[in-house]
């Protein structure tokens, strides 16, 4: 029955069927074949109480959010005004790429949305002065995966959707581990081109007049970010309204870049339906796959798979880090999350471990599966927003980013209270 | 052929704009809900309305995803194909996203069924007659598979006319990821 259903993954998978479908034609195959009594007679009724939820409408509201956002031009001011504080870094605009993915990650819950909005606005800079496009372009690729981590994060609130497991606390808890990794970049950044300067590039020269004007322009996301966070943690608002405040605050954004016209408004709107109904059919598939495990009694021959094995607790999560950086080559995130967590969460908590935790270690592995290739898609997204140059200069790129995050899963392993400490003690 | 597939483009851009109207609405009521409550007073069930439009929401935005080539596959062995074996790993897409559409239709029917049956209500202070979001996010579904199978007629006539790159119009990956 394991098997039946890995395989089944696997193949109808690369068969390049929708992952929505894979997961619904995986339930059905499950109930027909192993399952005593007909589950499906009971589709329509998981359908409708998996999507008729107030939790999962902050996706389409943070979707929005990000669709607006992107529309009103802000990161070009943002990107200027990060730019005059961390240019004189060794490495200079780099860490502007890593510092605004940062931020955009902090209002924003996708990374792609993240890394095109960053890749679009720093790409010229990189041409113009003269800077590697692969270290470059990696960094951008590399940051822009913060988006999933530091809240608010769509992927956050799917994983507690599905494990029932608090989302205001995978919130807290993403924190620390989004801040830290975006550091590390920015420290194997500067290490790397004091190494070899020709890396990086000139830095922009910059006062603190410049500096001090340019806080200015970094306000509006601040205090977007401020009020989502601040609404959550103050006990006024659930994630969901938090959501809805974002969406509004956006909204005033956009206008006071005099970007809000009716067309924006109706592209954005379009753009968050596609993006909705793409994540929520994978979502709802993976709903109905997890409610036939239970039922057929997955989840107990798995607890026996894993005693015949006789592997310990470490060495089973070891086994399952490295299926995560595997697969991660060849599925997409929201995809690789969705199909592995109603396998692998049961199985985590079996063995004891805290799946508060466990949720913050699989974002950062599903984090790198944005930039693995050959099914990378922060790699593609930057890759598309060059003019010219071979799409194997992001790829490598990118590598020392990732080796990064290799490093910060190591940490979360051995250190569990980075990721434990604000939502135990908060 | 063509023009078929470009009205039912258009009609789903029409819906999804009104799904995404609807998900602004929730909006709206939400934020007016949180000002409220600071006040003291509260709408009520803002939460019950919010579930009912992100199913209906939901649902409705199936099609448009679809018609715009937008629910994820995975293209690795399909990019390393000529664009006749491509066009086969297409169609194997969408007969089995059209099947199981048309499954999620069939199964979705009793739901709405069995509340008109017994005059179901929600377990809510509003009390809401449930046939009412849910015959909304059950047509929502039926016109998904709809869509579906309009879109696998359009790509049978284009396979037996050898038609590779209206086949890729039709059922490829997007453009834009």
């Amino acid at each position: 029955m394991i098997l039946f259903t890995a395989s089944g993954l696997l193949i109808f998978l690369s068969l390049s069927i929708p992952v929505g479908i894979v997961l619904f034609l995986l339930a059905f195959g499950i109930d027909a074949l192993f399952s005593p009594f007909p589950l499906m007679r009971g589709l329509g009724q998981v359908i409708w109480s998996s999507s008729n939820s107030a939790t999962l409408i902050a996706i389409p509201f943070f979707v929005m959010l990000g669709e607006i956002l992107v529309r009103s031009g802000i990161a070009q001011r943002t990107y200027a005004a990060l730019e005059a504080w961390v240019s004189w870094l060794p490495g200079g605009l780099i860490h502007a790429n890593i510092a605004t993915a940062t931020l955009f990650s902090a209002t924003s819950g996708s990374s792609v949305a993240t890394a095109a909005t960053v890749a679009s606005v720093a790409m010229p800079q990189a041409e113009r002065l003269n800077y590697d496009p692969r270290l470059f372009s990696g960094a951008i690729a590399a940051g822009g995966t913060l988006g999933i981590m530091i809240p608010p994060s769509i992927n956050l609130i799917v994983y507690g959707f599905l494990t029932e497991t608090s989302i205001p606390k995978l919130f807290l808890a993403g924190l620390v581990p989004g801040l830290l990794l975006a550091l590390l970049f920015m420290v194997v950044t500067a290490i790397l081109c004091i190494i070899n300067p020709s890396l990086g590039g000139p830095g922009s020269s910059s006062n603190w007049r410049r500096k001090l004007t340019g806080l200015v322009d970094l306000l509006p996301l601040l205090v977007l970010f401020g009020s989502i966070v601040g609404a959550i943690y103050a006990g006024w608002a659930t994630p969901t309204e938090a959501a809805a405040i974002g969406v509004a605050m956006a909204m005033l954004i956009a206008g006071g870049q005099r970007a809000l016209s009716v067309s924006m408004i109706i592209e954005s709107l379009k753009g968050t339906v596609r993006t909705t109904s793409m994540i929520m059919l994978v979502v709802i598939g993976a709903y109905v796959l997890n409610f036939v495990l239970t039922a057929s009694g997955v989840s107990g021959a798995l607890r026996d798979f894993l005693e015949h094995l006789g592997l310990g607790q470490l060495e089973t999560l070891l086994v399952i880090i490295l299926m995560y950086i595997v697969l991660g080559f060849f599925i997409e995130t929201l995809s690789l999350m969705v199909a592995t967590i109603p396998i692998v969460v049961p199985i985590i908590i079996q063995i004891g471990y805290d799946p508060l935790w466990f949720g913050i270690l699989m974002i950062m592995l599903v984090e790198m599966a944005l930039i693995t290739p050959p099914v990378g898609l922060n790699l593609y997204v930057v890759q598309a927003a060059r003019k010219s140059g071979k799409f194997s200069d992001v790829m490598i790129g990118v590598i020392p980013y990732a080796v990064a995050m290799l490093v910060m899963v190591a940490l979360l392993v051995m250190f569990p209270s980075i990721a434990l400490y604000l939502p135990n003690n908060f | 052929m063509n023009n078929a597939l470009l009205l039912l483009q258009r009609l789903n851009n029409g819906l999804a704009v009104l799904a995404g109207g609807l998900l602004l609405v929730s909006v709206l009521v939400t934020i007016v809900d949180i000002v409220l409550r600071q006040t003291g007073n509260s709408l009520g069930g803002t939460d019950e309305l919010s579930g009912y439009a992100m199913a209906i929401a939901t649902s409705w935005g199936m099609s448009y995803t679809l018609t715009n080539l937008a629910h994820v596959r995975i293209d690795l062995v399909r990019a390393r194909c000529n664009p006749p074996l491509r066009s086969l790993f297409d169609a194997i897409a969408l007969l089995s996203l059209a099947g199981t559409a048309i499954v999620i239709a069939y199964r979705v029917w009793p739901v709405l069924e069995k509340s008109i049956e017994n005059s179901s209500t929600a377990n809510t202070t509003l009390e809401t007659p449930l046939w009412i979001p849910q015959s909304m996010w059950m047509a929502g579904w039926l016109w998904f598979a709809v869509s579906a199978v309009l879109m696998t007629l359009v790509l049978i006539i284009s396979a037996f006319q050898s038609d590779y790159e209206a086949i890729n119009r039709t059922a490829g990956l997007g453009d834009d990821v």
